[in-house]
């Protein structure tokens, strides 16, 4: 038994796979003529799944070049910044000897900006959105999603929310400036801070049309997973990709709408003067005649969001990545249900942990037990699938190129950033912890460089398949290796100066002089994240050089991948598939088995062969 | 799958269920809160769970007959159920957080109230009430 | 459709599948998209309104009293009062016996009886709108008859027992002995809300207060959340009811799929109701 040569691979598909008449209906590519409906309003996944991705890579440099500034800032506080004048406009306040300083209103919002656009626009939707759009028919064997129009809807309610935030960015008061978290009263008031009235608003517009695109997606992913799969396509033979996007659906569907809900409540203390968050208030020593709410409700209802969120950001770079290791290291992944019911725990562990965020804000500490208890269960499914990864990866045959190897560094983050996440899971180490960079420190490396690893390994994975070419090669590994070693010479310090107590979201550290000897550490980590920002600039222009001038992909499964999204033409059409729909016969782990390097799912079992995915 | 005359009927028998079980639901709001019969008061323990318990049987009616749940596959049924189990715990956490901040403010209060006292005169009072809290009712005098 | 599933299993007849695994092209939860879609949403909107009334209950536990349902909801229209729930019962009628009608006009569909649905459709829609007329009366009778706005509560209850100083013109009459959890209304005459002074069992003198703001302004959110459901419902209807008139569904041959979709919606409606008058008008 040999691998499959593309002439047999073609002649399986026509021989196997089943008619669906869609081309009988449509002229493949042909009914899709003009530029308008072929890029812009356009129904067709693959081409949703480019815009989703590119914007989100306008998002991420905006949202990084704002962490530059402020990495800035805390670094250098005395550095004249007035060369960012032309960029800042006011915010850069400039003295009589031409000194140029950060407006700290402008810090604020800055640091409220940098997590709003990163977690919502570059992690949700710029990953999630992305390859789920491309791979979830491509994986299933799907002509396109279950609903076309929907889809499209999706994206543009996105676009929507992210033209709304970038115009809250120049308005004359500011963006919002409260956090990205929005806690009330900065963000219930209008009058509490500059960024509190317009830019709130605009804030909040803008965030409840991106969960009307999480929606609108969601259910298209959940239906499509479900109800289109190709013959043969059980639950148990889908990639482990699928089964990420599908449960990070799924969480989404039920956290977001209760993050509108508050909302809603937060718009009504905004606009009529209710007091659902609101209580003894007093600005400028006059009590507002707001009583009876509780600021920390809304930290409830944001947080019940807000956890699974972090889910809905690692879940797609876990599958990701479980796909990547497994195809380049040239083996089955190890304990494929182990990681399936493992994602499921970890869905349903993170509706119930919620509150572990809020330690510190005035929750009863007698729930709060139950909610550390929790949090600390979340350690296992997680380890099982560290556990996994490193398994897979255990004497396997590795290809070590930009894709793979960004997901071995996704790998090491999550597990250095999930170490430091038991510290804080407990209330009593919380209380020292909470609000300090060792949290900043956390979450960026396990959420936020992970899920980028992920990303990334997944651009450079499925590059060949958007464009028909491949980024460059040596340029991916200096990005890699840069990254990985410029992440952790950035936030492994931040760990330090956490625990030594230096609080988030100060303006500057050099007038306290508890914080004055940390002062050469700061501009080290700003270095860092200066000389990181360059090397993700070298990422976005190799991905663009790359679209149209990288090595052009000569064979229709350049990385001897088992999975269906190989066996479609290098370029495929509207429809995917030219012909019929391919069948699948196996699972997709089958790499190495009975000493075949690789067997496509749609090659069906020899003469007494058994199927894997039964001993797994 | 039911025939078209029986599954008519079901619609005609769920009506008139649902309108008996909201009538028990408001009889027992009346009777028990002494509307109907002069000074009678049920305590909220008996009332509050059979009229939780009667409108979740209406919820499962309407799901299970009305919105044809129960005809339905399994998964399908399984998979739109099986998620509102989550908001146990967020009722549950919710619930207590809410009766938590209820004490607090009330505590908050009382020691506002012992704070204004003992700046005065009466330091009486304060001990007699809060005995047990004693940083809370020294910390005004230490100033 | 029978005929379908016998020609995938000989088609199968030739491969190695595992036992139990789904042989594809065909949906495994035997519902469309389009109705699974639906199921989904309607999932995720259950989570709103669930945030709404698990929020309802923090704040409502954080008070220390809260307002008597039975004595809030009490008038009906032509001016009786002290007729508790009376009105609200009506209203709930309503809403399930539209919901009964749309039931009926699902069923007439999947007979391909295109009168039978417009019939029942039609019937559906009056139900929504004597719903939402009952609403309206409601939060007028509310807002100008008993001047609760979101932003003050005017229905309170004793936390003490006492005895009434002044009367109010209406109920109450100076001299009247309350106990605790006692309710009542706070009058508003002449531009301002006349809170009357009572003595309590301690001798002092104090005065009416206002009731939890949060009761005023969540009663009017849910209650309009819900009702702004109703509405985009008999919206929906209405637009659904017309294309079923023009025969649009019948040529389809899905058995009218669509007035089944509304049908899942408008149960979800009745539904929340459900959870809605528990939790402002019985508990």
């Amino acid at each position: 038994m040999a691998a499959l040569t593309h002439l047999e691979e073609e002649k399986l598909i026509k021989e196997q796979g089943y008619n669906d008449h869609f081309y009988d209906h449509h002229h493949g590519d042909k009914h899709q003529m003009g530029f308008i409906t072929k890029y812009i309003f356009c129904q067709d996944h693959k081409i949703i799944a480019k815009q989703f991705l590119i914007t989100g890579i306008i998002w991420a440099i905006i949202g990084a070049a704002m962490s530059v500034i402020f990495r800035l800032q805390l670094g250098f506080p005395e550095a004249d910044m007035a060369w960012l004048r032309p960029f800042l406009g006011k915010w850069i306040v400039v003295n009589d000897d031409g000194i140029g300083s950060l407006d700290p209103n402008f810090y604020y919002a800055l640091v409220t900006m940098h997590g709003t656009i990163i977690v919502f626009f570059v992690l949700t939707a710029g990953l999630s959105g992305t390859f789920s759009n491309l791979l979830i028919p491509l994986q299933i064997g799907a002509r396109d999603m279950a609903s076309g129009f929907l889809n499209m809807l999706s994206y543009w309610f996105f676009f929507l929310s992210s033209v709304i935030m970038l115009a809250s960015l120049v308005l004359s008061t500011g963006p919002f400036s409260g956090g990205w978290t929005a806690y009330p009263p900065l963000s219930a008031l209008p009058q509490a801070s500059q960024g509190s009235g317009t830019g709130m608003t605009l804030w909040l517009i803008s965030l409840t049309f991106f969960v009307v695109s999480v929606l609108l997606g969601g259910v298209n992913y959940i239906t499509t997973i479900l109800n289109l799969r190709t013959k043969g396509m059980s639950m148990w033979r889908m990639p482990l990709t699928i089964w990420a996007f599908l449960i990070t659906a799924i969480i989404g569907l039920l956290s977001f709408p209760v993050l509108v809900a508050g909302f809603l409540l937060l718009m009504f203390d905004r606009g009529m003067g209710t007091s659902f968050y609101l209580s003894e208030i007093f600005i400028g020593g006059q009590a507002l005649d707001n009583v009876g709410g509780s600021p920390v409700l809304f930290q409830h209802l944001f947080w019940f969001l807000g956890h699974p969120e972090v889910y809905i950001i690692i879940l797609p770079a876990m599958g990701l990545v479980s796909e990547i290791l497994s195809v380049h290291s040239r083996k089955p992944i190890f304990g494929y249900k182990a990681m399936v019911f493992s994602m499921l725990a970890i869905a349903f562990l993170s509706f119930i942990v919620w509150a572990h965020h809020m330690f510190m804000a005035g929750v009863n500490p007698f729930i709060s037990n139950f909610f550390v208890l929790f949090t600390l269960i979340i350690a296992v499914p997680s380890a099982v699938k560290v556990f996994n990864w490193i398994a897979t990866l255990y004497g396997g045959n590795v290809r070590f190129n930009s894709a793979s190897l960004f997901a071995i560094g996704f790998v090491s983050m999550f597990i250095s950033g999930g170490l430091t996440g038991i510290f804080l899971g407990n209330s009593t180490i919380d209380i020292q912890q909470h609000d300090t960079y060792f949290v900043v420190a956390h979450f960026h490396i396990v959420m936020g460089i992970a899920a980028f690893f992920g990303m990334f390994a997944g651009i450079y994975n499925w590059f060949p398949k958007m464009y028909g070419r491949f980024m460059n090669e040596t340029l991916g590994q200096i990005h890699f290796w840069g990254t990985l070693i410029g992440a952790y010479l950035i936030f492994g310090p931040m760990h330090y100066i956490g625990l030594a107590g230096v609080p988030r979201r100060y303006f500057r550290f050099d007038s306290f002089e508890t914080f004055k000897q940390f002062d050469a550490l700061n501009q080290f980590i700003t270095v860092c994240a200066i000389i990181v920002f360059a090397l993700q600039i070298l990422f976005v222009v190799n991905f663009f050089y790359s679209i149209w001038k990288g090595k052009k992909v000569t064979s229709k499964n350049p990385w001897e991948s088992n999975t269906l999204e190989w066996t479609t033409p290098i370029k495929p059409g509207h429809g995917n598939w030219e012909g019929n729909i391919p069948t699948v016969n196996r699972w997709p782990y089958d790499y190495g088995k009975d000493g075949v390097d690789f067997i496509p799912q749609i090659k069906p079992l020899a003469e007494g062969e058994q199927h894997s995915e039964l001993h797994q | 799958m039911l025939n078209y005359e029986e599954s008519k009927k079901v619609v005609f028998k769920g009506l008139i269920l649902l309108a008996v079980v909201t009538l028990i639901e408001v009889a027992i709001a009346l009777i028990g809160n002494g509307h109907i019969i002069e000074g009678m008061h049920w305590p909220k323990w008996l009332m509050y769970p059979l009229m939780i318990s009667l409108s979740l049987y209406k919820a499962y009616f309407i799901v299970y007959e009305f919105m044809h749940m129960r005809y339905e596959v399994r998964g399908l049924s399984l998979s739109v159920l099986m998620p509102t189990v989550l908001l146990v715990w967020g009722l549950i956490a919710f619930a207590n957080e809410g009766m938590h901040w209820n004490t607090s403010r009330a505590q908050i209060k009382e020691k506002n109230a012992i704070g204004l006292k003992s700046d005065g005169q009466s330091s009486k009072s304060s001990s007699e009430i809060h005995s047990s809290e004693v940083p809370a009712t020294e910390a005004p005098a230490t100033h | 459709m029978i005929t379908e599933h016998v020609m995938t299993d000989e088609h199968n007849h030739g491969t190695h599948d595992t036992p139990g695994s789904w042989n594809g092209a065909a949906e495994p939860f035997k519902a469309s998209y389009g109705k699974l879609m639906m199921w989904y949403f309607l999932l995720s909107d259950a989570f709103t309104f669930a945030g709404f009334l698990i929020s309802y209950g923090a704040l409502r536990l954080s008070m220390p009293s809260w307002p008597l349902p039975d004595f809030v909801f009490s008038t009906l229209p032509g001016g009786i009062t002290h007729a508790p729930l009376i009105f609200v019962t009506i209203m709930t009628f309503v809403l399930i016996l539209s919901s009964v009608t749309m039931v009926r006009a699902v069923q007439e569909g999947h007979r391909g009886n295109q009168s039978g649905v417009v019939k029942w459709m039609f019937f559906t829609i009056v139900g929504g709108l004597i719903f939402l007329g009952c609403q309206a009366w409601e939060w007028t009778t509310l807002i100008k008859g008993e001047s609760m706005t979101v932003w003050t509560n005017p229905f309170g209850r004793h936390i003490e027992d006492g005895v009434y100083l002044e009367g109010d013109g209406h109920d109450i009459k100076a001299g009247q002995a309350f106990t605790v959890g006692a309710p009542y209304l706070i009058h508003y005459h002449d531009g301002h809300y006349n809170q009357l002074k009572y003595k309590n069992s301690a001798g002092e003198v104090k005065e009416q207060a206002f009731g939890p703001k949060a009761f005023g302004a969540l009663f009017f959110f849910i209650t309009g959340f819900h009702g702004f459901h109703v509405f985009s419902g008999v919206v929906f209807l209405l637009i659904i009811m017309l294309n079923a008139m023009t025969g649009l569904y019948q040529n389809r041959g899905n058995h009218y799929e669509m007035v089944e979709k509304i049908g899942l919606y408008w149960h979800f409606v009745d539904l929340v109701w459900v959870f809605v008058f528990l939790v402002f008008y019985l508990l």
